[in-house]
């Protein structure tokens, strides 16, 4: 194996800040090296520099042995380095096979861009991957989970040596994440060298073969991962032993806070009915696109159900409701509701951190009285939450993942709601910060509040929750305690392969 | 672009805005127009109308190059009067024409360079350098007069094979800006950025190995060399220079490209949706003009059209 790429030394500074400091990094061909730390360790600069979007500061890059210098993502690309960048950055106006060959559009004879050629590599490219898109689709028409197919097929079409993958699979679920580790064992067998940045820990072990770890822009430790165990690889992010990743089960109390009854999706799926009690942390777990999403919007009236009803505290309120007021109906009784995609539903990214969370606050009172000073209030939250920041005068999008979505949790723990909703409660979160989320999330409920959980990581609903409800085709197949779930038996339920008078 | 599908141009979600909007509201106003009144079918009304329209269209698609990328270039009104006072001068056609394509072309640089390197809003870098431009005009020629060459003028006026230049104006300048827009890997970058802007991910266009400072540049140089060539089209019609004869293009040019469905954010529109927006408003103030209305009330009406065609599409409706 030889070394096709060598970063050395490398150092980055904005402005005051150090991301980087000294780094070295080799990559061999034929292998997947991960490269792991907490957000803000300084793992997607490096890759950044890598890809030509930065330039370093001081160090060398050798390709082959010889020094070479990115000008430009284009210029990196030509040198046969492609990447997925951990931010979805796909254009929402342009079509999948615009994107697909954005910045390298091939033309015809009279010199017009040749749609033909790019439809047809666009749809091999997503055939490779298992998805049947239409290439003149917008990527404004797609899902999330769509759009980082689109964005995988993108980075790892190109004819590259080295493939940057950063956080790839966010938005992803088990299946998915299996195709595309299909294509990583593909890549490597065909002699590229892999980066993989991911948070995710089952995916480190079953694809990679070597682990570079960084904290606080500086390298930390290189090993082969055959010498690793889960546990002793968060040690070495975080710089401490993390005792447990998830916090103790907490114990349901006697009154019902949130209920769904009598709910029907659509016309034609089977009605559902479940209750969370206070103190419970209760999820909605399945495959993609199965109807988890939907149920949820539904209360807040983002989707319009076939019928149902939901009630908080006893006090009903009768689906669908309009979209205009879905959110602020339940905040009135007493529902906070935190999206999946913080920056783009949740967070005002260039407001203050403290407008951010006063924000709720304004929300539920009258819009003519003037605004209070909430000092107080926002201080409280931000120190009951741990949220790591220079003062609450800073705008949320200099947060990282992990603080970024307490500001959100903060905007409704400030409010006092008795029931949380939250979809993918740690998305683009680094483990230490996913810890402290579980932390808050399970310190929530033991003060009696009720949450409902939706994500795709499954890992993280057995661990977060007390009882998982499976969803698929738009209803749920089978209810169960989270502490005999497992993976394979969610997997199974979510087929339809389980039943659930066995279990019970 | 045959293979375009139907879907990518008339969709709800199309990249291309709705420019049939203005199409169908010319279509049906000029058909009311042809019943009510005896004059406007007739060739000579028609003949007209095309190159009354004429100048608008041409720098309604340059601005529509820069809306694109969400920027707008506020100084193509002061490049077409300085255009008409360049042209104006006492000098040799061979001189002039060449002098006025370098100089616009100039401005447009600046225009770029002050967006891309001094970080100037765009609103305000044209704005500035529309009123340098207006002085400069202004002191070349303080009131209208003067004469242009006899060859701009036998550019513009006339006919070849019966056919109106003008026709050939419209021809060639809407090959030029389709092959600019909707024909060139260019035209796709644009929109690239102006999806990036308006999506709140200005770097991704970069991400994707587009010069994006370069383009942006680009688009402002364009939009200057089509404002100079409306100048050129006028100074031809006029055969004078006039410091003040494009001073109502740079609102009206917007506007156009506004009602032809072009997203003032950036990274939706299209060149067909410009022409029909620019043909639509002079439409409207032909049909009023045949009608008598008072140029007051002229004015209201077509801001009334214009709140409605663009309150159709707004950007959640348009998925982005």
């Amino acid at each position: 194996m030889s070394n096709l790429i060598e970063m050395s030394r490398i150092t980055k500074a904005f402005g005051a800040n150090v991301a980087v400091r000294d780094v070295s990094l080799e990559l061999k061909s034929g292998s997947v090296h991960a490269l792991m730390g907490e957000n803000g360790a300084g793992k997607s600069t490096l890759m950044k520099i890598l890809a030509g979007v930065h330039r370093p500061d001081s160090g060398e890059i050798y390709k082959d042995g010889e020094a070479v210098s990115f000008e430009s993502p284009r210029h990196a690309l030509d040198f046969g380095i492609s990447t997925v960048f951990q931010e979805l950055s796909l254009l929402p106006n342009l079509t999948i096979a615009e994107n697909m060959f954005l910045g390298r559009e091939p033309v015809n004879a009279i010199g017009a861009i040749d749609y033909r050629l790019m439809h047809k590599g666009t749809q091999k490219a997503l055939g490779d991957l298992g998805l049947s898109l239409e290439p003149s689709t917008l990527v404004s028409e797609l899902t999330i989970a769509e759009r980082q197919f689109v964005e995988i097929a993108h980075g790892i079409k190109a004819d590259a040596k080295i493939f940057i993958l950063d956080e790839p699979t966010a938005a992803l679920n088990a299946a998915d994440v299996e195709i595309l580790n299909e294509q990583i064992r593909r890549l490597k067998a065909d002699g590229k060298a892999i980066v993989y940045i991911s948070h995710r820990m089952d995916e480190i072990f079953e694809i990679c073969d070597t682990v570079t770890v960084m904290k606080d822009g500086v390298h930390i430790a290189t090993r082969p991962l055959s010498e690793l165990t889960p546990e002793s690889l968060i040690a070495m992010m975080v710089g401490r032993e993390l005792e447990t990743l998830f916090p103790e089960a907490g114990r349901a109390g006697d009154s019902a806070l949130l209920e769904f009854t009598d709910f029907k999706l659509t016309q034609d799926s089977e009605p559902l009915s479940f209750t969370i009690k206070a103190g419970e942390i209760v999820a909605l777990a399945g495959l993609e696109g199965q109807g988890q999403r939907e149920i949820v919007r539904s209360a807040i009236g983002q989707f319009v159900p076939y019928r149902g009803t939901i009630s908080v505290r006893n006090q009903t309120v009768t689906l669908p409701v309009a979209e205009s007021s879905g959110v602020r109906s339940l905040k009135a009784l007493g529902v906070g509701f935190v999206p999946e995609d913080r920056k783009e539903e949740g967070l005002l990214l260039s407001l203050s951190v403290s407008e951010n969370i006063e924000l709720g606050i304004h929300s539920s009172r009258s819009a003519i009285l003037p605004a209070q000073r909430l000092r107080d209030t926002v201080k409280q939250t931000m120190e009951s939450l741990g949220i790591k920041v220079a003062g609450p005068t800073a705008p949320v999008a200099s947060l990282s993942g992990g603080n970024q979505q307490k500001v959100l949790l903060g905007r409704y723990l400030a409010l006092d709601i008795d029931v949380l909703i939250i979809e993918e409660p740690t998305r683009g979160v680094d483990i230490g910060a996913k810890a402290e989320i579980y932390r808050l999330l399970r310190n929530l409920a033991d003060s009696g509040k009720a949450i409902l959980v939706l994500s795709r990581e499954t890992v993280e609903l057995i661990g977060l929750c007390d009882r998982i409800n499976v969803v698929h085709d738009r209803t749920i197949v089978a209810e169960m305690p989270a502490k005999n779930a497992s993976e394979h038996k969610i997997l199974e339920a979510a087929l339809r392969q389980y039943e659930t008078e066995n279990e019970l | 672009m045959a293979t375009q599908s139907f879907k990518t141009y008339f969709g709800r979600n199309s990249r291309q805005g709705l420019w049939y909007v203005p199409l169908l509201i010319t279509v049906v106003g000029a058909v009311i127009l042809t019943v009510y009144t005896d004059d406007f079918a007739s060739p000579q009304n028609l003949s007209n109308l095309l190159s009354q329209a004429m100048p608008l269209i041409i720098v309604a698609i340059g601005q529509m190059i820069v809306i694109v990328i969400g920027g707008m270039d506020l100084s193509v009104g002061a490049i077409i009067s300085l255009t008409t006072a360049l042209l104006a001068l006492d000098a040799p056609a061979f001189v002039l024409v060449p002098a006025v394509f370098a100089i616009t072309a100039l401005i447009g640089l600046v225009n770029g360079y002050s967006i891309v390197k001094l970080n100037v809003h765009p609103i305000i870098a044209t704005l500035s350098v529309q009123f340098i431009v207006v002085g400069f005009a202004r002191i070349l020629r303080p009131v209208a007069g003067g004469s242009v060459p006899d060859i701009v003028v036998s550019c513009v006026a006339g006919t070849v094979f019966g056919i109106p230049l003008t026709v050939f104006w419209a021809v060639i300048v809407l090959l030029l800006g389709w092959k600019l827009i909707h024909g060139s890997r260019y035209g796709l970058h644009l929109f690239a950025i102006g999806g990036g802007v308006s999506s709140g991910q200005e770097d991704a266009a970069h991400n994707f190995g587009i010069s994006d400072q370069r383009n942006v540049i680009l688009a402002y140089v364009c939009s200057a060399l089509f404002a100079a060539l409306a100048g050129f089209y006028i100074a031809g019609r006029i055969s004078s220079g006039d410091p003040g004869v494009g001073e109502t293009f740079a609102l009206d040019s917007v506007t156009a490209v506004a009602i032809g469905g072009t997203q003032l954010s950036g990274g939706i529109g299209s060149l067909h949706g410009t022409l029909f927006g620019a043909i639509l408003m002079v439409l409207l103030s032909n049909g009023m003009n045949l009608a008598n209305l008072s140029a007051f009330l002229q004015g209201a009406i077509k801001g009334a059209i214009l709140l409605l065609v663009v309150s159709l599409q707004s950007r959640k409706k348009m998925g982005l």
